[in-house]
C-alpha cells in the first residue's frame, strides 16, 4: 500500500541531521541538569557513595536519554501510527498486574518484564497523553460541540483509571484523570460540556471515600492531623517537616543532612528525595530545583503554543501535565500539604518505571517540538 | 509532504498545498471549514486554553514555593533543632574538619516540668546523649571499640568494631548514655566520635496520673494526654506547668480504685474528684493504667482513659438531670408524684426490678431516692423532647467535655430529629445516652454548688503565683491573696486551723467549722456560705434557691436512699447511683453486666468536692449478696475514699454537729401539698405514657393523612 510505502522509506541521512539540530537542546540542557542534581541528591542519600542509587540511576538516565533522541526523531504520523498498540499494551498490562502482580507495600503496583520491576502504571500515563492526542488530533476542533466525538476518548481515559483504582493506587488514578481532562479542556470541548462533567464531582468524591482502603482512608485522616499517630502514619510527614524545618535558608551542607543521614528520614531516596534536599540545600537549593522544575514544565508548555497542529500541541501539553503532576503532588506530599501517595519526584527519586517513562515522553515533546510546523487542517483554514 | 519536509525554519513560508496528505483525508471538506476567520477563533480559544493551562501551573508552583518557604525559613519546625545540637564541649581539635560548627552549648533542659498543685513534680526531662562516629576520621575502628568498651559495658565490641570500619559518615555507637558516662567517653580522647545532646523525659511517679500526662514518643513529643495538649506551652515556656492535681489524693483514689476493682474483679473502673466551685480536677484515675515512663509499650486497654474517652450510660445518675431540669423549668415540685406503674412500649417495659415494694404514686425526692425508672420516664414526659433537648444542651451533654486532654471524645446521643416518646422516656432514666463520666461530673456539680455549670479544668487555678501556692501546702482550694502571706504559713498545720475556727462556728451557722477552708475563712464575715469559696465561674443553669432544694435531695439518697452504704459519719455525702447494664456484641444489653457508678457530692450542706466512683462490669461478692448494682459496690468505695481524702483535702468530719446539720439538709421523702396548689399525680397526670402515646399516634396519623390527601390532591390535579 502505498502509505506503507511513504512510511517506512528510510530517510536521507541529512535529514535526519537536520531534525537533530532542530531538538531543542536548551531543555534536553535543561534536563540533564536535573538529573545532576538527582546524581547529588542521591549520593547523598546513599550516605555520600555512589552505591546503591546514584550510580544505577545514571545508567538508567543515560540510556533514557538515548531513547529520549530516538522518540525525538520520530514523525507524528509513525507516533501516531504507534499510539495504538502502545495504549493497547497499557491496557494489557494494568490488567496483567491487577491478576499476577508483584505487591509492594501494600498493593499490587509492579510486574516483573524479564526480570525488571516495572510499574505500568507510569506507562500507562504516557499512553494515554500519546492516544488522546491521536484520536483528538482526528477530529477538527471546530466540530468538538458534537457531544458524540467525546464519548471514545472519554473511555480511553477511564479505563486505566479504573483499572489503576484497582490496584489500588488512588493517587495515580487521579493524575491519569487530571491529565486526560486537561487534554480535553485544551482539545476545545465546549464549556458547558465540561460544567456538566465537573457537577457531580462532590458527590462522586463522597462516594469515592466511601469506598477508598482503610488505609487511605487512614491516609487522609493523618494528614489533617498527622500529629494523632506520630509513630505511625504521620511518622513521614513529621520527620519530612522536621527535616525541611531544619534546613533553613542555606541548608546543614551537603553530606551533613542529619535528619536524612541518620536514617530519620524513610524512603530519602525515592518519594522524600525532596526533603534530603531541603535539608542539606535549605530554602536556597530546593527553591532552584523548584525553579528548574518549573522551567521544564514552562518550556513544554511554550512548546505546546509553538506548534501547529494538534497532534503536536496536545502532545506536548498532556506531557506537560504529566510532569507538572508528578512534581506538584510530590512536593506538596513531602511539604504536608496532601496526604501521603507514593509519586516520586521525577528525574530526581530513584527509580527506573518514572525515570523512563519520563524520559520517553520527554521524547515525545521534543518530537512535538521538532515537527511542530506541519500545520493541521484547521491552521491552513486560518491562513497564518 | 509536510511530514517529511525538513523541519527548517519554515514558520513562515507559505504551507497551504493542494494535494491533500494523510492528515486531512477526512471526507469532502465542509463551506464552514474553509472560512479563516473561524479557524482562526478555534485556534485563538485553543492558544488562551493553553495559556491558561500554563499559568495556573505557574501560580500552583508559586503556591509551592511559598509552602517552601514557610516550612524551611519563615516556620520551620522547630525543636528538633536542639536533638541534633551537639553536646561536645568547646574542644574545635577533635572537630579538625570543622563538621560541628555553631552549637557547642552544654546540655540543658528544653522541656518545662509538670509539677502538681503543690509543686510536687509528675514528669521532667533529664539531659541524655546518643554516642555516634564518623568512621572516616577513626583511626583504628578495633582500638576505638575496645576502648568504648571500658565505659559501656553492654557494648557488643565486635559489632562495633564492624561497623567502625564501614565506609559512612555516621555510625551510632550507643543511645541514651548518661553525663557520666559521656565525660568519661570524652576523656578516651578518641578522634571521630561524638555526641548528640537530648533529654529523656521521667514520669517519677509511673502509673499515678499516668492518664492525666499521657507521654512523649522517642522525639519527646506529647502524644497524649496534658503532654500533648499543652505540647507547644512545655516547649516554649519552661516554668514548670502547674496541674490541679494533688497527687495524695491522686494516690489513694487510685489505691482504693485498684482494692475495689480487685475485690469486685470488675474489668475496668474510673474515679474523679472535683472541686465543685472552680472545676478543677483534683484526681482522675482509669483502671487498669499504665507505666507513663513505657507509653508506647502500653496495651490499648490500658492506655483508655475511662474518666474522658469512655461513654457510660449514665444510668439513674441522670435522673438527677430529669428531675433538676423538671425543677427548673417550673413543671414539676418536691410535692408532686409520679405513677411508678410499668410502661409499655412498643415490645419494652419499662418497669423497676424490685417494683412490688414501691408505692404506685412516689413523690419527687422518693422518686430519685428509690430510683424509680418509669416515674423519671413520666417526669420527662412532663418535660417534654423539645426542652428535654434544650436542657440537655444546656449542660454540655451533646458536646465534648471540656477539658485539657485531647482524649476527650464526643457523647453518643440519639439523633435530635428522632427524639420520640422512648427516647425521653429512656433518656430520662439515663439510657439511650452515653457520657464520659466527667461530663455527669460536671452537670451534678452545677446542681450544687448554687446553681453554675463550671469548666472542669487540669490547670490549678493561680499558676503564677508560686509563693502563695507553695505555702498553700494541702489547702487545695487557692487561698485568696488578700489573706495574706501570714495565713499560709498557718495552714501547714490543720488542727491549730480547726481549732481557731471552731471559734467561729458560734457566729457560721450553717457551715460547719471543719469545712470552712482552714486558711482563708478566718474573717468568718458572711454566715450563709464559706466566705473564702471562690466563686463559681460558669453560666448559670438553676437558680440558688433550686441548686439548695437538689443538694437536700442528694442528700436524701445517702440518708434513706440507694446509696445509704456510702456514708461516712461527719462528711454529710449526698450523691445518686446509677448502674445500667452494658450492651452486648449483639446490641442487647447485657442482664447482670453492669457499668455501676456513684456520683457524690462532700460535704453536702457547703459542697466542696465532686467525688465519682465507676466499677465496669464488676462481680458479686458474698457481702453484696449477688447484687452487683451500685449501691453495692460504687457507692461504698467512694465513702471509704471521701474518708480517705476528706482530711488531705483540708476537710474534717464534723461529728459534734451532725445531728444539727442532718435536720436542716432533711426533707421529707413525701413533702406535703402546699395550701392552693394542686400537685401532679393521681388524676392529674399530664404525662401520662397512655395520654403521650395516643397524641404521638394522632400527630402521626394525622400527618400521614394530611400527606395522603395531598397526594390525592396533586394526582386529581394532574388528571385534571
Amino acid at each position: 500500500m502505498k502509505w506503507q510505502k511513504r512510511l517506512w522509506r528510510p530517510e536521507p541521512s541529512f535529514r535526519l541531521l537536520g531534525k537533530l539540530l532542530q531538538i531543542n537542546w536548551f531543555y534536553v540542557l535543561l534536563i540533564c541538569v536535573l538529573a545532576g542534581v538527582g546524581y547529588l541528591a542521591l549520593y547523598s542519600a546513599g550516605g555520600g557513595a555512589a552505591r546503591p542509587f546514584a550510580r544505577p540511576q545514571m545508567v538508567r538516565f543515560a540510556f533514557g536519554l538515548v531513547m529520549m533522541i530516538v522518540v525525538a526523531l520520530t514523525s507524528p504520523r509513525l507516533l501516531r501510527l504507534l499510539s495504538i498498540p502502545v495504549y493497547l499494551a497499557a491496557i494489557t498490562l494494568l490488567t496483567l498486574v491487577l491478576r499476577m502482580g508483584h505487591v509492594g507495600k501494600g498493593a499490587e503496583r509492579w510486574i516483573n518484564l524479564a526480570g525488571i520491576q516495572f510499574q505500568p502504571s507510569e506507562f500507562a500515563k504516557i499512553a494515554l497523553v500519546l492516544a488522546l492526542a491521536s484520536w483528538f488530533h482526528r477530529i477538527d476542533i471546530r466540530r468538538m460541540g458534537n457531544p458524540l466525538r467525546l464519548v471514545a476518548p472519554a473511555l480511553l481515559t477511564l479505563l486505566p483509571v479504573v483499572l489503576v483504582l484497582k490496584e489500588p493506587n488512588l493517587g495515580t488514578a487521579v493524575i491519569i484523570g487530571v491529565i486526560g481532562a486537561s487534554m480535553f479542556f485544551a482539545a476545545g470541548m465546549r464549556l458547558w460540556q465540561i460544567l456538566i462533567l465537573v457537577a457531580p464531582i462532590p458527590f462522586l468524591g463522597k462516594f469515592v471515600y466511601a469506598h477508598l482502603h482503610d488505609y487511605q482512608k487512614a491516609r487522609i485522616d493523618t494528614f489533617l492531623h498527622p500529629e494523632h499517630d506520630p509513630l505511625g502514619a504521620g511518622y513521614n510527614i513529621i520527620q519530612s517537616k522536621i527535616a525541611l524545618g531544619s534546613g533553613g535558608m542555606w541548608g546543614e551542607g551537603y553530606l551533613r543532612g542529619t535528619q536524612g543521614q541518620l536514617n530519620f528520614l524513610p524512603e530519602k531516596q525515592t518519594d522524600f528525595i525532596f526533603t534530603m534536599i531541603g535539608e542539606e540545600w535549605g530554602y536556597v537549593g530546593a527553591i532552584s530545583v523548584i525553579g528548574l522544575l518549573s522551567l521544564l514544565v514552562i518550556g513544554g508548555m511554550l512548546m505546546a503554543l509553538r506548534s501547529r497542529n494538534q497532534f503536536g500541541r496536545l502532545l506536548a501539553l498532556g506531557i506537560s501535565v504529566d510532569f507538572f503532576l508528578y512534581c506538584a503532588v510530590n512536593l506538596s506530599m513531602v511539604m504536608g500539604v496532601i496526604p501521603v501517595g507514593g509519586v516520586p519526584l521525577p528525574l530526581i527519586s530513584y527509580g527506573g518505571s518514572a525515570m523512563l517513562t519520563m524520559m520517553f515522553g520527554f521524547g515525545l515533546l521534543l518530537s512535538a517540538w521538532v515537527h511542530r510546523n506541519e500545520p493541521d487542517r484547521v491552521e491552513r483554514a486560518s491562513g497564518r | 509532504m509536510a511530514g517529511n519536509r525538513p523541519p527548517h525554519n519554515d514558520r513562515t513560508r507559505p504551507t497551504r498545498s493542494p494535494t491533500g496528505n494523510g492528515q486531512d483525508r477526512g471526507g469532502p471538506v465542509r463551506q464552514e471549514d474553509r472560512s479563516p476567520k473561524r479557524a482562526r477563533a478555534s485556534l485563538d480559544q485553543m492558544h488562551t486554553r493553553l495559556l491558561g493551562v500554563g499559568l495556573g501551573f505557574f501560580g500552583l508552583f508559586g503556591a509551592v514555593a511559598l509552602k517552601l518557604a514557610f516550612a524551611t525559613v519563615i516556620m520551620p519546625m522547630e525543636p528538633e533543632k536542639r536533638q541534633i545540637a551537639s553536646q561536645v564541649p568547646d574542644i574545635p581539635k577533635s572537630d579538625p574538619k570543622g563538621q560541628l560548627t555553631g552549637d557547642f552549648a552544654l546540655p540543658d533542659i528544653h522541656r518545662a516540668t509538670i509539677i502538681d498543685r503543690n509543686g510536687q513534680t509528675l514528669a521532667l526531662s533529664l539531659p541524655v546523649a546518643q554516642v555516634y562516629a564518623n568512621p572516616m576520621e577513626l583511626i583504628d575502628p578495633a582500638e576505638a571499640a575496645r576502648k568504648l568498651k571500658t565505659v559501656l559495658p553492654d557494648l557488643d565490641e565486635a559489632e562495633t568494631a564492624r561497623r567502625l570500619s564501614l565506609r559512612k559518615q555516621f555510625v551510632y555507637i550507643a543511645r541514651d548514655i548518661s553525663p557520666v558516662q559521656e565525660i568519661a567517653i570524652n576523656n578516651l580522647g578518641i578522634p571521630g566520635i561524638y555526641f548528640e545532646a537530648s533529654e529523656r523525659r521521667h514520669y517519677p511517679l509511673g502509673r499515678t496520673a499516668a492518664h492525666i500526662l499521657g507521654g512523649v514518643d522517642i522525639d519527646d513529643h506529647g502524644i497524649a494526654g496534658v503532654e500533648r495538649h499543652f505540647n507547644t506551652r512545655l516547649n516554649t515556656d519552661r516554668t514548670p506547668l502547674r496541674l490541679s492535681l494533688d497527687v495524695r489524693v491522686q494516690a489513694v483514689t487510685r489505691d482504693v480504685l485498684q482494692t475495689a476493682k480487685d475485690e469486685f474483679q470488675a474489668i475496668g473502673a474510673a474515679a474523679i474528684v472535683m472541686d465543685v466551685n472552680t472545676g478543677e480536677i483534683i484526681a482522675m484515675v482509669s483502671l487498669p493504667d499504665y507505666d507513663a515512663n513505657a507509653f508506647g509499650k502500653a496495651p490499648a486497654d490500658s492506655r483508655f482513659n475511662r474518666a474522658v474517652t469512655g461513654m457510660y450510660e449514665p444510668g439513674s445518675t441522670f435522673k438527677l438531670q430529669t428531675a433538676a431540669m423538671a425543677i427548673q423549668y417550673g413543671i414539676a415540685h418536691i410535692w408532686d408524684r409520679f405513677s411508678t406503674i410499668p410502661i409499655h412500649i412498643g415490645r419494652f417495659t419499662i418497669s423497676d426490678i424490685k417494683s412490688d415494694h414501691f408505692a404506685p404514686w412516689l413523690a419527687l425526692p422518693d422518686v430519685l431516692a428509690k430510683s424509680s425508672n418509669p416515674a423519671a420516664a413520666h417526669i420527662a414526659l412532663d418535660v417534654g423532647a423539645k426542652k428535654q433537648q434544650d436542657w440537655l444542651r444546656l449542660m454540655g451533654f451533646f458536646d465534648r467535655v471540656p477539658i485539657e486532654l485531647p482524649e476527650a471524645s464526643r457523647p453518643i446521643v440519639p439523633s435530635l430529629r428522632n427524639w420520640g416518646l422512648s427516647t425521653v422516656m429512656t433518656v430520662g432514666f439515663g439510657h439511650g445516652v452515653a457520657e464520659p463520666p466527667l461530663s455527669i461530673v460536671r452537670g451534678t456539680a452545677a446542681f450544687v454548688n448554687g446553681g453554675i455549670l463550671i469548666k472542669p479544668t487540669l490547670l490549678a487555678r493561680i499558676q503564677d503565683d508560686n509563693s502563695a501556692q507553695e505555702a498553700d501546702g494541702a489547702n487545695p482550694d487557692g487561698t485568696n491573696t488578700e489573706t495574706g502571706p501570714g495565713s499560709g504559713i498557718g495552714q501547714g498545720m490543720k488542727d491549730g486551723a480547726t481549732g481557731s475556727a471552731g471559734k467561729i462556728d458560734a457566729s457560721g451557722a450553717v457551715v460547719p467549722t471543719a469545712f470552712r477552708p482552714s486558711g482563708g475563712s478566718a474573717t468568718g464575715s458572711a454566715p450563709s456560705a464559706s466566705p473564702a469559696l471562690p466563686r463559681p465561674e460558669g453560666i448559670r443553669v438553676v437558680s440558688e434557691e433550686n441548686s439548695a432544694l437538689l443538694r437536700k435531695m442528694l442528700r436524701l439518697d445517702v440518708t434513706q436512699g440507694t446509696a445509704r452504704s456510702a456514708e461516712v459519719p461527719g462528711y454529710f455525702v449526698g450523691g445518686k447511683t446509677g448502674t445500667a447494664e452494658k450492651v452486648g456484641p449483639n446490641g442487647r444489653y447485657l442482664k447482670h453486666v453492669n457499668i455501676s457508678a456513684f456520683t457524690s457530692i462532700f460535704p453536702m450542706n457547703a459542697p466542696r468536692y465532686a467525688v465519682y466512683v465507676m466499677l465496669d462490669s464488676p462481680h458479686p461478692t458474698p457481702k453484696t449478696h449477688g447484687f452487683v448494682t451500685s449501691g453495692w459496690n460504687a457507692a461504698p468505695t467512694t465513702g471509704k475514699l471521701i474518708a480517705r481524702i476528706g482530711p488531705m483535702l483540708g476537710l474534717f468530719p464534723d461529728i459534734k454537729n451532725a445531728a444539727r446539720i442532718d435536720a436542716e439538709m432533711a426533707i421529707p421523702l413525701e413533702p406535703g401539698i402546699p395550701p392552693g396548689r394542686r400537685a401532679l399525680g393521681p388524676g392529674n397526670d399530664p404525662g401520662d405514657p397512655r395520654i403521650a402515646a395516643r397524641r404521638e399516634k394522632a400527630e402521626k396519623a394525622a400527618s400521614k393523612a394530611a400527606e395522603k390527601a395531598a397526594r390525592a390532591a396533586r394526582r386529581h390535579s394532574e388528571r385534571g
